[in-house]
């Protein structure tokens, strides 16, 4: 029998604690594991952003349109292949007003071209080509707002006024996380014709592909250039560095989020280190015993820690075994479907759970040293002498 | 009953664990507190405060200041519907502003983000009672001088008392004055001139909002009938608070459930920390707690009093922790208003509701841990625990 082994025996002499132990530690690591993954998923969420895309926006402010014709310079700069636009069309269902969802004015051709992670049968997007009030619709959003291809839905605009009926062309699916699947889409066209004569052929953004990811900085440079001596500038960057500087404005939480994903380590050190003092005051007279046995200072330091150690693990060990479900089944699932636009993915990562794993063995050896160097410290007179 | 003064003395003799346990339950306290301040500072910001009086105008259908928009000729039949109160002058209480959003750089990031600028009338600050120049001073109306919020100040380039800033290419404004305004989001904002602002955002003619004050909150209700009986403006009224109320609620609900969740998970860790210690006073008191047996204190005052010592020990911990949450309202933090899209300042606000239930929840945990070693202690046979 070696050494530490002595140490993880002592863990089951009180077993109520130490189960009690093991929980608390569980929960603050199940605790660390869903904070950490919710820091982790709001990042990951720019790096499923389509590289080779560019986004291209009004310099000053995101409300100010763009002249149409700008789609037509920005298609003829070196390595851009195709380009599409869009107008943000704020608009909400009066079925269900609490559904908020992104609808959005396209010119469908080319926006498919564009957008080629959306996936619209080749039927559906027959009949949304030459339906002009057509629209189609992510399948998360269909499924949310009840509807089917052939039905029609009204929506009530909230930046162009009145009610707006659109067909249900189609549904579309996504083959990749880089497009939001709770969104509408219709006839860019159709939105102009009934716009007055000076807010015609004004579009909100551009959307541009390149053949080569790698010059996206340099392409975005040399469109902003072209525009910058006329009369409306712009600002163009990839949709990784667009969804990035978006991320940016929520900073100030995902640092909350990391402060207090240290704080909960800090309450699971102070359980673990309570635990461990208290086992240890109370077998100051064994420790004592041992030592006049010949047990030196280095073994009793080795049982503490042991006995610390084995607890941190198991402490990691059944809060990973928690965490697993509840992210993987129950909240991942639901935020993917709930709130797509900004959780695309949330999944328990490897690094995680990794992370989390060696930090419970950390904070047991942490938790150890104050016991541990206490007991080691007694004198075996004093440690004899002492009345638990 | 057992004296109150022995249960103290139970918990300074170990003092150790005492203030292990305390400070799990601090870190506790210290987190419920700062969620309740903090969403308290939301709704301050986002307009809680805001008179019962004023009402405020907007295009129906547009749910949002930032998508609506009025013609001007409309602002004075708005201002002449009855109900508005009048100043000495004889003219009414009421502003119609715009409002826009620009993009601007951040100071120490590399990044950038929206700032939503308000065109305003030059009786802006007549209007609106707490807004007040701290430094530097008023703009001159019809000018490019704008005035900026206390939030944002510095935060952006060029958002500075002398600096200047773009608000379309050659179109610079300099900031003359700072103001503030009770720490609503208000304080966010950069206030210029209305002529001047709808004219580089080529809205001339328009006013995203009129507000009005209204000669007693009692009025309200006269006055949206009859501003939304006339058809021909297709106008809406509401309640300037109520409007506020509503743009708060997302960012609201969004830092309470993440609160809750995190604060459960706290929580649980902190109740199982209490019992782990409690447990250990009960054991090593067996003798004690048999003598008071023998003596006739009844089960009952066993359980009070073990129950008593915990909640004793939740409350010191509790009254650290809500301590140290008030050193957070010098800590201000920036986030996105997700109604605007652009960055608000918010600061973490104290109040009698967010320490009270911060309080509360210490003693609701000390109950939770102490009860059930409390129950432990009353069962003990006085006779095995005096032997023991």
């Amino acid at each position: 029998m070696n050494v530490a082994s002595i140490g993880m025996r002592n863990i089951w002499r009180n077993k109520t604690r130490t189960i009690l132990t093991v929980l608390g530690g569980a929960v603050a690591v199940l605790a660390f594991v869903l904070l950490r993954t919710v820091i982790w998923a709001w990042n990951v969420g720019a790096e499923y952003a389509a590289k080779d895309r560019l986004g291209t926006r009004h310099k000053v402010s995101f409300i100010l349109p763009m002249p149409k014709r700008y789609v037509e310079t920005v298609r003829q700069v070196p390595g851009v292949t195709q380009a599409t636009w869009a107008n943000w069309f704020g608009a909400k269902d009066p079925r269900h007003p609490n559904e908020f969802f992104a609808t959005l004015a396209v010119d469908p051709e080319s926006f498919l071209q564009v957008y080629n992670e959306a996936k619209v049968s080749p039927a559906d997007q027959e009949r949304w080509m030459q339906d002009r009030k057509g629209a189609i619709v992510g399948d998360v959003l269909a499924r949310k707002l009840g509807v089917k291809v052939g039905d029609k839905v009204t929506l009530q605009g909230t930046i162009y006024p009145g009610d707006w009926e659109f067909n249900v062309d189609g549904i579309y699916e996504a083959t990749a996380k880089s497009i939001d699947r709770s969104q509408l889409f219709f006839h860019w066209a159709y939105l102009n014709e009934t716009l007055p004569e000076r807010r015609k052929d004004m579009v909100g953004w551009i959307t541009s592909r390149v053949n080569n990811p790698e010059q996206s900085a340099n392409v975005s440079a040399a469109i902003d250039k072209i525009f910058d001596e006329k009369d409306v500038q712009t600002t163009t960057m990839s949709e990784h560095a667009m969804n990035n500087s978006f991320m940016a404005m929520f900073s100030a939480i995902l640092k909350a989020l990391d402060i207090v994903s240290i704080i909960i380590l800090l309450i699971m050190m102070l359980i673990l280190g309570n635990t461990i003092a208290m086992g240890v005051r109370e077998r100051t007279r064994e420790y004592g015993v041992l030592r006049a046995l010949g047990f030196s200072r280095g073994h009793v330091r080795s049982f503490v820690l042991g006995e610390a150690l084995t607890v941190g693990i198991l402490a990691g060990a059944v809060g990973l075994g928690l965490s697993y479900p509840i992210v993987q089944l129950g909240m991942g699932r639901w935020l993917e479907e709930n709130m797509g636009a900004w959780f695309p993915y949330f999944r328990l990562n490897a690094g995680t759970a990794a992370l989390a794993v060696g930090v419970s063995i950390l904070l047991g050896a942490v938790s150890a040293i104050i016991p541990a160097l206490q007991a080691s410290k007694l004198s075996v007179v004093d440690a004899l002498r002492r009345v638990g | 009953m057992i004296p109150v003064s022995y249960n103290v003395r139970n918990l300074t003799v170990r003092k150790t664990t005492s203030i292990a346990a305390g400070l799990g339950l601090a870190l506790v306290v210290f987190i419920v507190a700062a969620v309740g301040m903090l969403n308290n500072g939301i709704k301050k910001a986002l307009g809680k405060t805001s008179d019962p009086d004023i009402a405020i105008v907007l295009r129906k259908g547009s749910d949002v200041e930032l998508s609506s928009s009025i013609e001007e000729p409309n602002v004075g039949l708005v201002m002449a519907t009855p109900g508005v109160s009048r100043g000495e002058d004889g003219r009414p209480l009421g502003v119609g502003e715009v409002l826009v959003v620009v993009l601007l750089d951040k100071v120490g990031t590399d990044g950038f983000s929206n700032v939503q600028v308000r065109g305003v009338p030059d009786n802006v600050l007549a209007f609106r009672k707490d807004a007040k120049i701290i430094e530097g001073r008023a703009a001159k109306p019809g000018t490019d001088e704008v005035i900026i919020g206390k939030g944002i100040r510095g935060r952006f380039k060029g958002v500075e008392l002398g600096q200047s800033f773009e608000l379309r290419k050659n179109r610079s404004v300099n900031v003359v004055g700072v103001f503030e305004d009770g720490g609503t989001s208000y304080e966010s904002e950069v206030w210029g001139d209305r002529n001047v602002v709808s004219s580089a955002f080529g809205r001339e003619g328009l006013v995203s909002s009129v507000r009005v004050r209204l000669d007693s909150p009692s009025k309200f209700d006269a006055f949206k009938a009859s501003i939304e009986g006339n058809r021909q403006l297709n106008l809406e009224a509401f309640k300037d608070s109520e409007y506020y109320e509503k743009q708060s609620n997302g960012l609201s609900i969004f830092i309470t459930s993440l609160g809750t969740v995190i604060a459960f998970f706290f929580g649980v860790g902190a109740i199982i920390g209490a019992m782990i210690t409690m447990l250990a006073a009960v054991s090593n008191r067996q003798r004690e707690i048999g003598t008071l047996r023998a003596l006739g204190f009844s089960k009952f005052s066993i359980v009070t009093s073990f129950l008593f010592e915990s909640v004793l020990l939740a409350l010191a911990g509790g009254i650290l922790g809500a301590l140290a949450s008030l050193a957070l309202s010098i800590v201000k933090i920036s986030m996105l208003n997700f109604t605007a899209w652009s960055e608000i300042v918010i600061a973490f606000e104290p109040d009698a509701k967010s320490i009270g239930s911060a309080l509360f929840v210490a003693c609701v945990m000390g109950i939770l841990g102490g009860l059930f070693p409390a129950i432990r202690a009353a069962r003990m046979n006085p006779i095995q625990a005096m032997r023991a």
